[in-house]
């Protein structure tokens, strides 16, 4: 390991390879930030009647995207933690890309929940007012902890660099960098030792709030709802969390290769590759089969709420979101792809696998938020029905694009990839 | 006949004006045996009354009235009239002048500020819900018509906007022509003695109070919705800000004191819209005595409101006959509103 800082040799130039394609994904991101923020004015003003929310479907597009994106975020994270904490082999390239996805997915996560609240301007009461035996209450906590766990994480895994990068910088990138290690600028031995133990010690920490409370508390926060009995079970917030390391697993992968390819210029280590689309493979089918466990226990127990449910999923009029995004983009279609192990090994067959798997998922919280609120809670009282209007779409779309900008800044400024491969 | 023109139309039957005259005289009672039962000097009460009747028809004036009358009224009731709300000046249209309001010996106030400060210092410190009562509804599904009025007094009492509707009547045919049977089932807020919203609500915005009343704190409801998921009995309402502007004008000019909060005009921005609502139990109603507008308006009289804590209580008799259900009794919920089957 050349870690001799004296002697220590590495390029360092983030950002995107070409310039054309660096105008043109930040034009992309310019026209859906454009289109967002159009949406976002209008739910300001009109407020919720804006949306097609009910009181009998009182949660949409927004909720749908919020738990994604915890999802997402937890996912990313459990994925980080196979090198910071379980030392796997080789995983260690992936640390930093994913700790940055899941604190960004946070964010877009918390704008989903805020742009959802009735009272917008009121979005800071939680932290006044608690109530005990409320998950939603407990959940606001988690996720502010949490986002604290994942920027220590990613400040020790990555503040090394950021000081060697500091001190071949001049001027305002100096300052830049220096500040961005909150003046610890070592790069010695010991103090990389130093990191790498608070990396642990915080990864081992964030596990245990990543899985139970962080996404397992928010499978909770659906499952305590007696009122729905779609919702009502003791395997739901674990088929949560599996789907989370489902999405964050392909969504690492994706970015994994995107960000090698285009902005460092490197070739992707096909080892890597196939150990992230083996552990893929894994989750799609416990995914699958915790998802056909949780379908059959209600249908094989005749409760009609449930059954009457789950056709709804299955044979209603949204019932293409199960088959096509759910059943097809989230399991079929990644399997296959995932099959063979020359696919494995070839970037551009794993990108497809992971942008078709994190876009399967999103149909799998939109099949768990909308679902259970259509058929009524007592018998006499209407049907709901819900599709998103333009602006929830708009709106959404542009939150979506505030994390794609976030992602590609950040990209572009810090060492991501470790440098100088001194992390094998 | 007496009728004025000599015409009768069919099937109405031909009664003149002195008729039903008569018919008045015979039904009102002789003024001086009514008032030889109360305490109160006889003769003043039927000279004032006298007066009154002149005031009314015109041929005196009110200032005349009182100048007449005050001093006696002040010798024969003491302390009791001078203490009362002086009741010519409550209005803007007052049928008194403001001198002659002035020198009444009556406190001088309208009724309205002497109501206001009774309201106020009632129940002293605890405020809005703090009675000791547990109050409970018991609907009678065997007198429901299904009418529908529980629903529209409703929305008149608490001034719901659309979309909101704080009672809803649940009806269902049962059966085929010409074998069938219907049910209505009006559904109010259960106020639930165990009510999943309050435990899912992650600020404590909406809470029992003391008289077992569920309440929803519009200045703290971050309208979240997580209780109206949490709610087994769809009660709970959305207000996404609509109003009723295109049917009535000023619709939104005067707002129900929920909770015992009033909350002026109904604004943009201003809670509770954004927040979620139900129904109250007429909460504002309740403390001032009345029975919610629902209750009040039943024409079947199926609606009933009393204190399920008082066993002599008729709602109490009526929870614990073998009539009484509870609307999805197994939730747990245990529902202060009770039907009987
Ligand atoms: S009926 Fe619903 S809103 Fe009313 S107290 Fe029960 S759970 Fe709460
Ligand atoms: S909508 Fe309001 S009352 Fe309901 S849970 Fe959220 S904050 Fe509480």
């Amino acid at each position: 390991m050349a870690t001799e800082s004296s002697g220590f040799e590495f390029e360092f130039d983030p950002g995107f390879e070409s310039d054309r394609l660096r105008i043109a994904w930040y034009a992309f991101i310019g026209v859906l930030l454009a289109g967002g923020a159009v949406a976002a004015y209008i739910r300001l003003t009109e407020g919720m009647a804006s949306t097609n929310l009910t009181s009998i479907v009182p949660w949409g597009s927004w909720v749908a995207f919020y738990i994604y994106f915890v999802g997402l975020s937890a996912g990313a994270f459990l994925v980080s933690t196979m090198a910071n904490v379980f030392e796997i082999e080789g995983m260690h390239r992936i640390d930093r890309d994913a700790l940055f996805a899941a604190i960004i997915s946070m964010v877009v996560a918390l704008l989903f929940v805020w742009i959802d609240l009735g009272r917008m301007d009121r979005m800071y009461f939680p932290f006044i007012w608690r109530q005990l035996t409320s998950a939603l209450s407990w959940e606001v906590h988690a996720y502010v902890a949490y986002i604290g766990i994942l920027v220590t994480e990613l400040y020790f895994s990555m503040r090394i660099d950021l000081a060697r990068v500091a001190e071949r910088a001049s001027g305002l990138r100096e300052r830049f960098y220096t500040v961005l290690t909150l003046g610890r600028d070592d790069t010695g031995e010991a103090s990389q030792a130093f990191d790498r133990r608070w990396l642990k010690r915080a990864g081992i920490l964030g596990i245990p709030l990543a899985i139970f409370t962080v996404h397992g508390g928010t499978g909770v926060l659906f499952a305590v709802s007696k009122a729905r009995p779609y919702w009502n079970s003791g395997l739901f917030p674990v088929i949560f969390v599996i789907s989370a390391l489902l999405s964050g697993t392909a969504l690492v992968m994706m970015i994994y290769v995107l960000r090698t390819k285009l902005f460092d210029g490197d070739s992707v280590d096909p080892e890597l590759l196939d150990r992230l689309a083996q552990l893929l493979i894994g989750f799609i089918i416990i995914d699958a089969a915790l998802t056909a466990i949780e379908a059959f226990i209600p249908l094989a127990s005749l409760h009609p709420h449930e059954i009457e449910t789950w056709q709804v999923i299955m044979y209603g009029p949204m019932s293409w979101s199960f088959w096509w995004f759910m059943v097809g983009l989230s399991w079929v279609f990644p399997m296959v792809l995932l099959s063979k192990k020359s696919w494995r090994r070839t970037p551009s067959v794993m990108v497809l696998a992971g942008l078709s798997v994190v876009i399967g998922i999103i149909a799998v919280r939109f099949n768990i938020v909308i679902p259970a609120q259509i058929l009524p809670v007592m018998e006499g009282l209407p049907h709901g029905s819900y599709f998103p209007t333009l602006v929830e779409w708009g709106s959404s779309i542009g939150i979506m694009a505030v994390g794609l900008l976030l992602y590609t800044l950040g990209a572009e400024t810090l060492p991501l990839t470790p440098l100088g491969g001194d992390h094998e | 006949m007496s009728s004025a023109d000599g015409e009768t139309l069919p099937g109405v039957p031909s009664v003149g004006r002195d008729e039903f005259d008569a018919m008045v005289d015979a039904e009102t009672t002789d003024p001086r045996e009514e008032l030889a039962d109360v305490d109160a000097d006889t003769d003043l009460g039927i000279e004032m009354a006298e007066d009154a009747k002149r005031v009314a028809r015109g041929d005196l004036s009110g200032d005349e009235y009182w100048a007449k009358h005050d001093a006696a009224a002040a010798a024969e009731f003491g302390d009791d009239y001078r203490e009362t709300p002086n009741p010519a000046v409550d209005a803007g249209d007052q049928t008194v002048s403001t001198e002659a309001a002035e020198s009444m010996q009556c406190t001088v106030g309208s009724m309205d500020t002497v109501a206001a400060e009774s309201v106020g210092t009632g129940d002293g410190e605890g405020g809005i819900g703090a009675g000791d009562e547990k109050w409970g509804m018991v609907i009678d599904l065997q007198k429901c018509v299904g009418c529908d009025s529980c629903t529209v007094a409703c929305k008149a009492e608490n001034r719901t906007p659309p979309g909101v509707s704080y009672n809803v009547v649940m009806e269902e045919e049962h059966g085929e022509f010409p074998n069938t049977t219907r049910t209505n089932v009006p559904k109010p807020c259960m106020q639930c003695e165990n009510p999943p919203c309050v435990q899912v609500c992650p600020v404590s915005a909406t809470y029992k109070m003391d008289d077992g009343v569920v309440n929803i704190d519009y200045d703290r409801c971050i309208g979240c919705r997580y209780c109206m998921i949490a709610c087994p009995y769809g009660a709970r309402y959305f207000d996404f800000g609509e109003n009723y502007d295109d049917e009535v004008d000023e619709a939104g000019e005067i707002t129900s004191p929920e909770y015992g909060v009033d909350r002026g005009k109904r604004e943009e921005n201003k809670s509770p819209i954004g927040n979620v609502r139900k129904c109250s139990f007429c909460t504002h109603r309740l403390e001032r005595g009345e029975e919610p507008a629902c209750v009040e308006t039943c024409v079947g009289d199926a609606r009933n409101m009393g204190d399920l804590d008082d066993p002599d209580s008729e709602v109490a008799a009526m929870a614990d006959s073998s009539r009484a259900f509870q609307l999805k009794e197994d939730e747990g919920t245990d529902p202060n509103v009770y039907y009987l089957k």
